[in-house]
């Protein structure tokens, strides 16, 4: 039987927009900290290719996953010290980590390029098995990435609004001297701040190797840690907006393929355009909104008191 | 920043070391094969299929060594990597991707003592050969495979980018599908590149969702589609590699493969007896570059006879594109009498009847 389109297209957002909701999460609070990582897509490639090189070696997905978020951590740290530690420009190491990243996810999946994998296990609750419009869907059936999605980004939310680690972070985002002044360490928020983001662009890179794709090819994520830069502009830095950016940016996605797959006479080049449209349209809405500004001292090096 | 100059020049020394080795270990062979493949030969599809090929050449003739390069650009890059097997001794050279053409043709005037076979391109010289498998022509076997295979009588087709050559192919797996299935569909997603693996992923799920119960896929590397219709128990015919099949061991029909061997063997015998003359050689099923992978288990032995009845029909010249042939606007595009041949396959623009989908 054939789907009706709003839930094809809903299945298919949720499919492709959870490894894009946990790359945006992971920037969300990286971005909230002061600092942006324009590395994002090199930090995917990574947690993908090692999820992948561990799955395939340990033949065990779980230590996939565990690996990517832990090398996603590390890459993170990595270019912690560049422009915290060492206070290197960030847009340029952040360009500077994503063709690392490229490179180093290059180099450690190229070994296992064809491997074989069995990918995360997919769970669905017997109790919607039986309707046929789920069974004849990818709906509800899905592996453990797709379902902490959303309580991962409710965590996510608690830890920036509703805790004091979080204000202190945001603090750094907006004034370092002032959160300094304050008794807080910038710099140590900042790197809890990049690990904890590093942790999720792993997340987001393995579940398109272990789960979605079931394959590494070089550069596989195909700009998507782009796309979740911009999600978080989208968002306007709230990992709550993040869930409804996601599955926004994943819907047009499937959108597109779904009209395809329907015979639909539209222009896949022009339906590609859409989440940019949107995210232009965001901008234009809501570009001043005070309340809904970037983080004061984004991109900005934080020189200490020295 | 001495010390450090210095621990940068012991790696360089380091990995000049490991450069050179392999080149000094050999005993002198008679011809050295160098190829050089724009992504993985792992891939299970386009490259795997020429590093099988060289392989089995550089195993059957005695005296024939091989050198391979992976993930080599389409780029300057590329004549590096040449000159480099050129230096090491390699007098016949396999640049396998289409954009390997103009480097490797400019290495090629180079050496005009080196030999070349190019894949896919057009570009020729003494030196500079072309070849290619035809393979519109052979899709129309797998077309009655997934024809008679399909229950829901809705086949899916994910293309990379809408070439004529692409276009091509569904169209000749739709001809063959409704040459045993007057109701077979053939729907068609394009993802809008030839390696982006989750959109590809995407593009099957969206099939599927719509009752398609058969896969095809004309992209570099089948392993995504495969899996996903596998995973959500669909059945799959591959494309580019026939190992594709260890993907599927469950819904795998069966696939179209490039077989090289046989024409590679002929170059490398043509050279090492100073005989070899450039050529544009353009092979397809039963002409040794084009083959039909094994079936997999579920394929029922009247199914198996059919599409190798087909097979053999078309490998005796039987042309799937003759006319009359309507496009699915109701347009005749190849009027009665007429056929289609080599020259015309990258210029369809338009789907066959009983294909889903337009040429954007």
């Amino acid at each position: 039987m054939s789907t009706p389109l709003v839930l094809g297209v809903l299945a298919g957002a949720i499919l492709s927009g959870a490894s894009l909701l946990y790359a945006t999460l992971g920037e969300t609070i990286v971005e909230r900290s002061g600092i942006v990582n324009l590395g994002l897509e090199g930090i995917l490639l990574i947690g993908a290719s090692v999820g992948f090189a561990i799955a395939a070696f340990t033949r065990s997905a779980y230590l996939g996953v565990v690996a990517a978020a832990l090398a996603g951590g590390l890459a993170n740290l990595l270019f912690g010290w560049l422009v915290v530690s060492r206070r290197a420009n960030q847009l340029a190491s952040g360009l500077a980590m994503m063709f690392f990243g490229i490179g180093v996810s290059a180099l450690v999946g190229g070994p296992f390029v064809g491997a074989v994998i069995t990918g995360l296990p997919k769970w669905r609750p017997s109790f919607l098995a039986g309707l046929p419009w789920v069974r004849s869907t990818t709906l509800f059936n899905y592996d453990i990435l797709i379902w902490l999605a959303l309580p991962v980004a409710f965590l996510v939310w608690w830890a920036l609004f509703k805790t004091r680690w979080g204000l202190g972070l945001r603090a750094v985002g907006e004034s370092p001297a002032a959160a300094f002044a304050a008794g807080r360490n910038p710099s140590a928020l900042r790197f809890q701040g990049l690990f904890a983001g590093g942790v999720l662009g792993g997340l987001a890179g393995a579940h398109l190797s272990l789960s979605l794709t079931l394959t590494w090819a070089e550069g596989m994520t195909a700009g998507r840690g782009f796309i979740a830069i911009a999600l978080v502009i989208f968002s306007k830095w709230h990992p709550l907006r993040a869930v409804v950016g996601a599955l926004v940016f994943g819907g047009a996605e499937a959108l597109q393929l779904q009209l395809q797959a329907r015979g639909a006479d539209v222009s896949p080049f022009l339906l590609d355009m859409i989440p940019y449209v949107l995210t232009l349209l965001v901008l234009l809405a809501w570009g001043g909104a005070r309340r809904l500004a970037a983080p004061a001292a984004l991109g900005r090096t934080f020189y200490g008191s020295d | 920043m001495s010390k450090r100059l210095g621990f940068v020049s012991i790696l360089v020394a380091l990995a000049l070391c490991l450069a050179v080795a392999p080149s000094v270990a050999a005993d002198t062979p008679k011809l050295i094969i160098g190829a050089i493949y724009v992504g993985s030969v792992n891939d299970y599809g386009y490259n795997r299929s020429f590093h099988d090929a060289l392989t089995t050449v550089a195993r059957n003739l005695p005296g024939v060594k091989l050198l391979e390069a992976e993930n080599v650009p389409e780029s300057a890059e590329a004549e590096r990597v040449m000159e480099n097997m050129i230096q090491q001794g390699a007098r016949l050279i396999f640049p396998t991707s289409f954009g390997h053409q103009e480097p490797a043709f400019n290495v090629a005037k180079r050496h005009p003592d080196v030999y070349f076979e190019h894949a896919g391109g057009w570009m020729m010289s003494a030196n500079f050969g072309n070849y290619f498998g035809n393979t519109q022509a052979a899709w129309y076997p797998m077309g009655v495979a997934a024809g008679k295979m399909t229950k829901t009588n809705k086949l899916g087709f994910v293309i990379g980018v809408p070439i004529g050559f692409a276009v091509g192919n569904v169209n000749a797996f739709e001809l063959g599908a409704r040459s045993v299935n007057p109701d077979a569909q053939t729907t068609v997603v394009v993802t809008g590149g030839w390696s982006d693996k989750a959109k590809e992923a995407a593009a099957a799920n969206a099939l599927l969702d719509q009752g398609c119960d058969v896969l095809a896929m004309h992209v570099d590397s089948p392993a995504t589609v495969i899996q996903t219709a596998e995973s959500r128990g669909a059945m799959s015919i591959g494309f580019q590699s026939i190992e594709a099949r260890a993907l599927a061991p469950r819904g795998w029909i069966t696939g179209l493969g490039f077989t090289w061997a046989p024409y590679f063997t002929e170059v490398a015998k043509s050279v090492m007896a100073g005989t070899f003359k450039a050529s544009s050689t353009h092979l397809g099923l039963g002409e040794g570059m084009v083959t039909i992978a094994p079936f997999g288990a579920a394929v029922p032995a009247e199914v198996r006879k059919l599409v190798t009845a087909s097979a053999d029909k078309i490998a005796k010249g039987f042309n799937p594109f003759t006319g009359p042939i309507v496009d699915n606007t109701g347009v005749v595009q190849i009027p009665a009498g007429e056929s289609w041949g080599g020259d015309k396959m990258g210029n369809f623009k338009w789907y066959v009847e009983g294909v889903v989908g337009k040429v954007q």
